[in-house]
């Protein structure tokens, strides 16, 4: 799999575009798990990039990174272009999360992406023709995911227990810690792999705080229970630690794959 | 790197991460500063965690991240502000406290309360001892600051009877609280040791940020909703952290997680990341959506100008505006779109639009040159209209501002050269005029007087003999009209600023006004010399002057400026619009009267395109006011007379149309002869439909060269005569093409209309411009 600064701009013209849907392999034999993943991460990498360059907030991104692991859930990673279904999802998420983003800026800033320092895209076919791809893929993955694209994240659980938490805490040290901003970090950065729509997102919210407080080595009081059996019922320390595992390899991987 | 943070860490984590942190940060200075120092903390880590190795190689790896001092962007500053607000509108989920859930131990909880509780904090509590000294509260809950679960704590708090606001009365103020009030209190003072708070009710006692918070009484409605919440929460077991959560409805709040990110200071447009490749110096500016955008709309943008421009540059006008539109709607402040729309209004006459467009493009980029450039020209152009409008001082505004831009600007230097000098002998006029009244109401009148009867006599006679003859549709009504506005288009130059002028008819003015009707009858001429037949009827009912000065006028005025029309007639017929043919005498008439020779011949032709769409668009407005002017004028005349003691019997309106009457005034007559050819030279020109137009623009143009030439020859005179100084030739002139234009343009109008249209045009004048003089 090439990098992706070298994939050419069109997209649509790769093989495997939508409109010559291929029937799904379900078996994939020749697929290599790895070096899946390390293709999703990349798309994600550039879901995530291009969202802060499109002014998108965290919750649509979410989105359109959970719209995208579904998507590739169901489907094969051969079949269709991944980086093209990346912009859909940016572009559907933005319509899920009443965050409305225009494709002619996804267009834009994807292309500056692949071909950085390049020049605007002229109002001409190619253009056109990319933003028709995108639209049509949003319908494929619309149809692909059932029309079931609102999801619930873990942010606004974060934010809550955030807000919990920090009452626990001798405000000086509190405001001394920079655990918001840490566990925030930990959450957008853990849909960078299919972590995302694995675990719960109360788990996922949970495991992030644990972390950040851990990683500072803020220490909460321990009453009967734990603070976080409290915020979730269901949350044990194994599902904590595997959110916590599979986040910290997503870090490995950004040292490894980009 | 934060070294108190990263003790804390170390303490907690003990020495392995210190081992590993060494390992991955070797390359980090920052590191290698604080190193020594965290040394000896990690001996003194318990270390019995079984920590997670992965974490801690998390750490070690990400601690550049992590402990940077930038990484902390939340400021600890005023943080609790809004509690009351926020309670009543719940935007977010109000949780009780997590203590309640997790049950913390007791000792746990009163230690680490007393620990954290500070000064300033709001307390809620209820009175449960009243002494001579103050009161004793039971704390039940926090209210703002730290969120706690104390109510099972025993906490009690004094309320000293200093730190109760006495209400001004002078009986106790302790009488008005009783055992179990509901008291909010700020916490004055903590005693750590011995475990005892005192509360105050004085609002100086809380933190600036809480000052808007009440204290005192309160009834149990106003209790915090996280305690009301933690009651329930407490006396039943079901209800969990989680379920209460749900159940608030700021938790379904779509907009929660922007505003807890508000609340807790994250930028969501930022965001932090603890990915290498997400940091946030990684992003550059020129990479963001908008930026991208901008560029793209610039050049698309420009692309539509381009082609504009090209199709202006073949003379498709509209398809040009429309792209340039198109530009603008892409782009909404394109430089190039704005100045290359305002230089198409400004071809077609919108020159208040135009001159929007440069100043917008010149607001977005102040050194455009092509737009000073323009910007500059179009405001000399207007201010010429303005002039011609009589609005002379906006129009000097105008100029100056012209020159501001552009201070080498040739036309414009002479434009306003000119408009001061012109505003100048207006005012100088003014006073002289005054003056002049004051002596003249003393002398006397009677030769004066006699001369004029003389005259009118005369007049009246030719007109008589005129109206006879006169087998065209000329009805008398119409001749009244516009002999009302040709007078006044005549008596305006002698008297828009200086009212008194027309006194000054007993020397010069009679003369003058004669001249001026010789300069038309022989503009009439000269228009008869290209028309051949048509004009013949006219010059046999005017038979020419005797004068000898308007003789001379019209030879010399005549065919030199046919020449030049030749050329704007090119033009035209390039475009091959004969509509708006019959504006051009306007334009001509200003830019030959305004425009030095200096300027460019390509300014000339645009000037003439623009006054020429621009006429065609105000032209009724126009020729209204014209009108009104007209009127207002003759109001005017007979306010003079009245004030010459009847001496002036009668306003020109009733004697023209009542010939027997007698007027001394002169305004009226000698114009309305004038006025009355022309207006025949209209109906004339109606005949011979075809040609007619262009020659009676012609003959119009004729007509302003003509007058010009009779005012230069008015001044000529006015010096010999000494200082009776008419108006300033420039204003002069402008009334006399005013008048002409309005004649013109009135020639195919009903009479009773043209009546109903000077009254009303009257009315708004005396409303409207009036004050202005």
């Amino acid at each position: 799999m090439e990098a992706p600064s070298s994939r050419p701009s069109a997209t649509p013209d790769a093989p495997g575009w939508p409109a010559g849907r291929r029937p799904l392999s379900g078996g994939e034999s020749e697929c290599d798990p790895a070096r899946d993943t390390k293709t999703h991460f990349r798309v994600c990498r550039f879901i995530m990039e291009t969202g802060v360059k499109l002014g998108m907030r965290s919750v649509p991104v979410a989105t359109a990174c959970v719209l995208y692991h579904r998507f590739f859930k169901r489907v094969s990673m051969r079949a269709y272009e991944p980086y093209l279904v990346a912009m859909s999802c940016l572009y559907l998420a933005g319509k899920v999360e009443e965050q409305h983003v225009r494709t002619r800026d996804i267009i834009n800033v994807s292309h500056r992406y692949f071909n950085s320092g390049s020049a605007p895209l002229d109002c001409d076919k190619e253009f056109w023709d990319l933003r028709d791809s995108v639209v049509q893929c949003e319908l494929l993955i619309l149809r692909q995911l059932n029309f079931q694209v609102s999801f619930e994240h873990p942010h606004k659980y974060l934010l809550h227990y955030l807000l919990s938490v920090k009452s626990l805490v001798n405000r000086h040290a509190w405001s001394r810690t920079p655990i918001t901003e840490t566990s925030w970090a930990l959450l957008r950065d853990c849909y960078h792999g299919d972590m995302c729509i694995r675990h719960t997102p109360q788990h996922i919210a949970i495991a992030t705080l644990y972390l950040a407080l851990n990683s500072y080595g803020v220490e909460l009081p321990v009453g009967e229970k734990e603070w976080w059996q409290v915020l979730c019922e269901d949350a044990t320390k194994a599902n904590i630690d595997a959110v916590i595992s599979d986040l910290l390899q997503l870090y490995d991987m950004d040292a490894k794959c980009i | 790197m934060d070294r108190d943070l990263l003790r804390q860490c170390l303490v907690f984590h003990g020495e392995s991460l210190f081992n590993k942190l060494k390992c991955e940060q070797t390359e980090n200075p920052d590191f290698q500063a604080v190193a020594p120092d965290l040394c000896k903390v990690t001996s003194e880590s318990r270390g019995e965690e079984q920590e997670n190795p992965l974490v801690e190689q998390f750490i070690a790896r990400k601690a550049d991240i992590l402990f940077c001092p930038s990484w902390k962007t939340t400021t600890p500053q005023e943080e609790e502000h809004e509690e009351q607000e926020e309670e009543a509108t719940e935007p977010y989920a109000i949780m009780p406290p997590l203590e309640l859930f997790m049950e913390v131990s007791y000792e746990e909880r009163r230690s680490t309360l007393y620990r954290d509780l500070e000064k300033g904090d709001i307390v809620v509590g209820r009175i449960n001892n009243i002494r001579d000294y103050g009161f004793f509260l039971t704390l039940l809950c926090m209210a703002g600051g730290l969120k706690r679960d104390i109510e099972d704590l025993e906490l009690s708090a004094l309320c000293h009877i200093r730190e109760i606001p006495s209400t001004g009365n002078h009986d106790d103020p302790l009488s008005y609280y009783q055992i179990g009030d509901f008291i909010r209190a700020g916490v004055k003072d903590i005693d750590r040791y011995q475990e005892k708070v005192t509360v105050s009710l004085q609002q100086a006692s809380l933190l600036p940020s809480l000052g808007h918070v009440k204290l005192g009484v309160i009834t149990r409605e106003e209790l915090p909703v996280h305690y009301s919440r933690s009651l329930r929460a407490a006396s039943d077991s079901s209800e969990t952290y989680e379920f209460i959560l749900r159940r608030c409805h700021g938790y379904h709040n779509p907009s929660v997680v922007e505003y807890l990110l508000d609340k807790v200071r994250i930028s969501d447009t930022h965001p932090p990341s603890m990915m290498r490749g997400l940091q946030s110096k990684l992003f550059q500016a020129e990479d963001f959506a908008t930026a991208i955008r901008k560029k793209q709309s610039a050049s698309w943008a420009l692309k539509c100008v381009r082609a504009g421009v090209d199709l202006f540059k073949h003379g498709r006008h509209v398809e040009s505006m429309n792209e340039y539109n198109k530009a603008l709607e892409i782009d909404t402040n394109n430089v190039e779109a704005l100045v290359a729309r305002g230089a198409l209004y400004a071809n077609k006459g919108g020159i208040m639009k135009a001159i929007t467009d440069f100043e917008k493009a010149l607001e977005n980029c102040p050194d455009h040159r092509n737009a000073r450039k323009y910007l500059c020209q179009t405001l000399v152009e207007r201010g010429k209209q303005l002039e011609e409008q009589e609005k002379l001082v906006t129009a000097e505004g105008l100029y100056r501002r012209a020159l501001s831009l552009d201070d080498s600007n040739p036309e414009a230097q002479q434009a306003l050269h000119k408009i001061t000098d012109a505003i100048q002998k207006s005012i100088r006029l003014q006073e002289e005029a005054l003056a002049k009244e004051q002596v003249k109401d003393k002398s006397g009148k009677t030769s004066a007087e006699k001369l004029r009867k003389i005259l009118k006599e005369e007049k009246r006679m030719k007109k008589k003999r005129k109206r006879s003859s006169s087998s065209l549709s000329a009805s008398s009504a119409s001749s009244r009209n516009s002999s009302a506005s040709s007078s006044s288009s005549s008596s305006r130059r002698r008297s828009k600023k200086k009212k008194k002028k027309h006194r000054r008819s007993e020397r010069g003015s009679k003369r003058h006004r004669r001249i001026s009707s010789r300069g038309s009858r022989g503009s009439e001429e000269g228009k008869s010399e290209r028309n051949g037949g048509k004009d013949e009827d006219e010059v046999e009912w005017f038979p020419a002057p005797p004068n000898t000065s308007a003789t001379f006028l019209n030879k010399k005025g005549g065919p030199g400026f046919g020449e030049g029309d030749e050329e704007e007639e090119e033009v035209e017929e390039k475009l091959g619009e004969e509509r708006r043919i019959s504006q051009l005498y306007s334009l001509s008439a200003a830019s030959d009267n305004e425009e030095s020779d200096s300027s460019r011949r390509e300014t000339k032709r645009r000037e003439s395109k623009e006054s020429r769409t621009g006429r065609r668009k105000s032209r009724s407005p126009e020729r209204k006011d014209r009108r009104s002017r007209s009127s207002e004028k003759r109001d005017k005349h007979r306010e003079k007379e009245k004030e010459d003691k009847g001496r002036n019997s009668d306003s020109k309106r009733r004697s023209s149309l009542d010939e027997s009457r007698k007027r001394k005034v002169s305004c009226s007559s000698v114009d309305s002869e004038y006025s009355r050819k022309s207006s025949f030279s209209g109906s004339a020109s109606k005949l011979l439909e075809n040609r007619s137009k262009r020659n009676s623009i012609d003959g119009s143009r004729y007509d302003n060269r003509g007058r010009e030439d009779v005012s230069e020859v008015e001044e000529v005179k006015r010096e010999k005569g000494g200082a009776e100084g008419g108006l300033g030739k420039s204003g002069g002139n402008q009334k006399e093409q005013r008048g002409v234009s309005g004649e013109s343009s009135k020639k195919a109008l009903p009479s009773n209309l043209l009546d109903i249209f000077s009254q009303i045009a009257k009315f708004q004048k005396d409303k409207g411009v009036g004050p202005k003089k």
